[in-house]
């Protein structure tokens, strides 16, 4: 009977403490990695300002060239281009371009020995343009205030509308067709195109429009 | 008298010369046979591991001699994801293998562990404070206990310092080799939920409060505030460390409770799941997305405290074998789906021209699905700036490697092969879903805790859980089973995603047999 016990136990231990045989594989190294959508913009002949570079904070970059500075003087009827570049400098395809317009601000221009007292942000004020263009700068599509084919009626549009319409709370989306992109590695180009109407009235003399441009993009 | 003494005496001594010596002295007729040679062979539970259709890689004849193989393929290699964006390469068919000679009455899934295999012999009786190896899976924290293993050797080793994944090498406190350690020895780190390693040193009684554990010499590092899981037979519990304690040490100082049952010395383990598996870890990409495309290293806003990739990207294992269909882990798990499928989006493309007008039930032939559509699921196709939605018809379930879809619904254009198809459905799902992460995979799926045991599929959705083989023996016609293994990156609602930009996770999953 006692030998009986001894065997029960050790047929117990032997299930339950030394190894049975086992096997075991692994699958290693295991990668997935995520894409970027990053975008640069390129005023004029200026350095690409990268929405990731210096200055910038969670991929956005508020330190951008300006379009135009109060050494650009302004005359009825002449209008004052900015060429703008935005490229597409991350790994993913763009889904959505959209431009918005901070509130215009009047500001006096520095060194104007009278100013007018007009305000250029008003519905009287600058004329104003968003042309997309080929890399040649050719016009192919008027966002503003045309929104259609070719170059930009220039006159029929203001500073005012575009801001009152465009605020970055509701940004203007410039989907062209479909992928709007730019995809991974395009190029955009546009114009912003500014000028003091034809028929400006004397009150807007030394006066400047202050406002900034958002440039947005979303996979 | 005497002489009836002497006469018993001869007797004897005649019966003892019969008994002796008859053999030999009188027999007329003899019988003999012999077995010779007789062998006693051992069987093998061996395994093979296949990706896709690459080259299998075997458990026998491993650098680490003792028919474990740390370093299979890996099974997906994706980069340029983007958030709620299917990958048609998001996923990849593991097929393991039973191919040894014995039944395995346990097949498990779960995590790797932290770790790698030696990249340099170790010489033996020399002092050794840095262990070189393969690029490490996981990341190590200063303590931790790095077990070095080769065959039937092992030795134990301290982490001096906190190491990153894909270090290629570990600073450990200066020890002598008990071996040479040949190259491919295993090397783990047992601090990461890897391994039962820990035992009590004094019985806990069962409804007796403890405010602090005899243990014997810590492997491990615990600190103030994690919690401690005993472990006997069945009885669990979970006690709070109410201090740290460092490698060696023989007690453990706990929040009082009392014990749920008794817990014997010796054989009651007990882990630390504070101490997480950290298998998966994230990187910055080195190399853009695309050709000349930003990468992660540029952008500064993507930072890798906490892997917050692995914490984000959504796991899911699929099991298909012989048309028989269980999601293992993933959503669709837990609790398991009644048709067996995990949420696992497809982008597929049409096989055909696709018309457009009504469809009502009709068939939709489309490449091999690398995701599973559900009856009712709205499939989204898209081409160029054209856009339509059909509905997969009821009792349309359509899994893994399906090459047609059946749809209803009416088509405002016709597509052609370039069209994309995706699920709208299991993407919505999975884009609200935060709990099957990689690394949540990783804490509650590792080695000690919360192994997935393959239990055989019966029918989708439905296993037995009493099969007393969960993968057969090589000759037997359950020695095979196929996984599909993907990810999904997620597009939350609202919640901007550029701090994922330009990351990388590298995890591993380990598949195991027992006899």
């Amino acid at each position: 009977m006692s030998l009986l016990v001894v065997g029960a136990l050790s047929s117990l231990t032997a299930a339950s403490t030394y190894a049975l045989m086992n096997t075991e594989s692994t699958n290693v190294l295991n990668t997935a990695s995520s894409g970027t959508l990053t975008l640069s913009n390129t005023v004029n002949s200026g350095s690409a300002c990268f929405s990731y570079g210096a200055g910038s904070t969670g991929n956005t970059n508020p330190g951008c060239d300006a379009l135009f500075t109060s050494a650009t003087l302004n005359y009825p009827g002449t209008p004052v281009t900015a060429k703008v570049k935005i490229k597409d400098d991350g790994s993913l395809d763009v889904g959505t371009l959209s431009i918005a317009m901070s509130p215009c601000a009047v500001a006096a221009t520095p060194g104007a020995p009278a100013p007018g007292g007009g305000n250029p942000c008003d519905a009287a004020g600058d004329n104003f343009a968003l042309q997309e263009t080929d890399s040649s700068w050719n016009p192919t599509f008027c966002w503003y205030p045309d929104y259609s084919a070719g170059a930009c009626t220039v006159s029929a549009g203001t500073l005012n509308y575009f801001s009152t319409n465009a605020p970055p709370a509701n940004p203007y989306n410039l989907s062209l067709g479909y992928p709007s992109g730019p995809v991974h590695a395009a190029t955009r180009y546009f114009q912003v195109i500014v000028q003091l109407p034809t028929g400006a009235s004397n009150t807007l003399q030394g006066e400047a429009a202050v406002f900034t441009l958002n440039w947005h993009i979303e996979t | 008298m005497v002489k009836l003494k002497s006469l018993l005496l001869g007797l004897m001594v005649i019966g003892a010369v019969a008994y002796f010596g008859g053999g030999g002295t009188f027999a007329s007729f003899s019988a003999e046979t012999t077995n010779p040679g007789s062998t006693i062979a051992s069987g093998t539970l061996t395994m093979s591991d296949q990706v896709n259709s690459g080259t299998v890689c075997a458990s026998a004849g491993a650098a680490s001699a003792n028919n474990v193989n740390p370093s299979c393929a890996s099974a997906l290699t994706l980069t340029n994801l983007a958030p709620g964006v299917p990958s048609p390469l998001a996923t990849a068919k593991i097929t393991i293998q039973n191919t040894g000679s014995i039944d395995a009455s346990h097949f498990y899934m779960f995590a790797a562990a932290v770790g790698s295999s030696l990249s340099a012999a170790l010489t033996g009786g020399a002092s050794i404070t840095s262990l070189p190896i393969a690029a490490l899976q996981g990341s190590i924290n200063s303590g931790d206990s790095i077990l070095v293993t080769y065959g039937p050797h092992t030795q134990t080793f301290v982490a001096g310092a906190a190491v990153a994944g894909a270090a290629t090498a570990i600073p450990v406190t200066a020890q002598n080799a008990n071996f040479a350690y040949p190259i491919g020895s295993t090397v783990t780190d047992t601090s990461g939920n890897s391994l039962p390693n820990n035992t009590l040193g004094a019985p806990l009684t069962s409804g007796t409060s403890y405010s602090s554990f005899t243990i014997a010499a810590l492997q491990g590092t615990i600190s103030a505030g994690d919690s401690i899981v005993l472990m006997s037979g069945v009885n669990t519990q979970t006690y709070i460390a109410s201090a740290g304690a460092s490698p060696g040490a023989t007690s453990i100082s706990v929040t009082a409770q009392a014990a749920n049952a008794s817990y014997p010395s010796g054989t009651t383990t007990f882990v630390d799941i504070s101490k997480t598996n950290n298998n998966c870890y994230d990187a910055k990409t080195t190399v853009g997305g695309t050709a000349g495309s930003s990468q992660g290293t540029d952008l500064n806003f993507n930072p890798l405290t906490g892997n917050p990739y692995c914490s984000a990207l959504l796991l899911y294992v699929q099991e298909t074998t012989g048309g028989k269909y269980y999601c293992w882990a993933g959503k669709g798990s837990s609790p398991e789906t009644a048709n067996g499928m995990c949420a696992a989006p497809i982008s597929v493309n049409p096989t055909g021209a696709v018309s457009s007008g009504v469809k009502s039930s009709t068939s939709l032939p489309v490449g091999a699905l690398n995701g599973n559509v559900a009856a009712g699921d709205t499939l989204v196709i898209t081409e160029g700036s054209k856009t339509d939605t059909l509905t997969e018809s009821a009792g349309g379930d359509a899994y893994f490697g399906a090459s047609s879809l059946t749809v209803s619904g009416t088509l405002a254009n016709s597509y052609t092969t370039a069209a994309t198809i995706t699920d709208s459905t299991a993407q919505g799902a999975l884009n609200s879903d935060t709990t099957d992460t990689i690394s949540n995979f990783d804490t509650a799926h590792n080695g000690t805790l919360g192994k997935i045991s393959l239990y055989p599929v019966t029918a989708n959705g439905t296993v037995s859980t009493t099969n007393p083989v969960q993968l057969g023996n090589a000759s037997s016609a359950t020695s095979t089973r196929t996984f599909q293994l993907g990810v999904y990156m997620s597009a939350p609602s609202g919640t901007n995603q550029n701090p994922l930009q330009g990351l990388s996770s590298t995890f591993g999953i380990t598949w195991h047999l027992d006899q």
